[in-house]
């Protein structure tokens, strides 16, 4: 005899599945562009985001509504990701941080080579999209699931622990040294795109 | 500029990222607030880290999804059936 629970959870089946259309499916664009940062390729971010869906339409009645569907969602794609990818991209776990990068790295760097106002915003308005995002790929796993939760999909530091799931003040440091390794790369592209002079 | 400027300016400037990300309390965030509208330096370092921040949300998000995905997860959702808990 079944239980109560899934009684009730075969008797909803219908309004679950519209649900799950209704709630779930529209966030997928997103959860793509993430599994690209993540993955760094196409193919390996559709295999990524079908997996996520699936296994999150299988596990969608223990969702509870009310609660964080975006935050839940995001920690299918990251446990995906752990799993499958960076066992096949071998990618070393490095909690290193990049220790030579000074706080404030780049704006130093381009308020030196510019005097007037706004003139570090505009260097880096003129980098292009390709090389913002690959400086974002370019950081180590930790790090760079860590920024784009917080800067691309705007998850509060709460969240990013409970999608990592790692305690916050691990969230506060990966995404500190994070930066600060992006801001070193994205200086390195500016300079190579002849936007500053290294 | 010369960081060394005043406690007042060095603790604004260790809070900018909590600042920008909204996780400061209240009572800190005012005071940074009122900080950063009397101190042309820090609001400068704070300005160019939204600017950063702003940037990497706008360029590193919005790919577009092959429109593909999403019927072929509709078409595994189908065969899948009843969603599971």
């Amino acid at each position: 005899m079944p239980s109560r629970s899934e009684t009730a959870a075969e008797a909803e089946d219908p309004l679950l599945r519209e649900r799950f259309e209704r709630e779930a499916m529209p966030l997928m664009p997103n959860l793509y562009s993430a599994a690209l940062r993540l993955t760094r390729n196409p193919a390996d971010a559709e295999d990524l985001v079908q997996e996520t869906f699936l296994r999150a339409y299988r596990g969608f009645a223990s969702f509870e509504e009310g609660t964080n569907l975006r935050a839940w969602l995001y920690k299918i794609l990251s446990n995906g990701f752990i799993n499958a990818y960076r066992k096949r991209q071998r990618e070393p776990v490095t909690v290193e941080g990049p220790d030579d990068v000074d706080e404030w790295y780049l704006f130093d760097r381009l308020g030196a080579l510019h005097a007037e106002g706004s003139a570090e915003e505009q260097v880096l308005d003129r980098i292009p999209d390709e090389d913002v995002k690959g400086a974002l790929e370019s950081l180590p796993e930790g790090f760079r699931m860590a920024v784009l939760l917080a800067d691309v999909e705007g998850f509060s530091y709460k969240e990013i622990a409970q999608i990592m799931d790692v305690p916050i003040g691990t969230v506060m440091s990966r995404l500190h040294r994070g930066r600060k390794a992006l801001e070193k790369a994205l200086f390195q592209v500016a300079v190579r795109r002849g936007l500053v002079s290294g | 500029m010369d960081r060394d400027c005043g406690p007042e300016c060095q603790e604004t400037l260790r809070e900018i990222a909590r600042f920008l990300d909204g996780e400061l309390d209240p009572s800190v965030r005012a005071a940074v607030d009122r900080h950063l509208s009397s101190c042309d330096p820090c609001l400068e370092h704070a300005e160019f880290r939204k600017h950063l921040k702003q940037l990497i949300a706008s360029r590193c998000g919005g790919d577009s999804m092959p429109g593909e995905l999403l019927l072929r997860v509709k078409a595994l959702i189908e065969i899948e059936g009843s969603p599971g808990g």
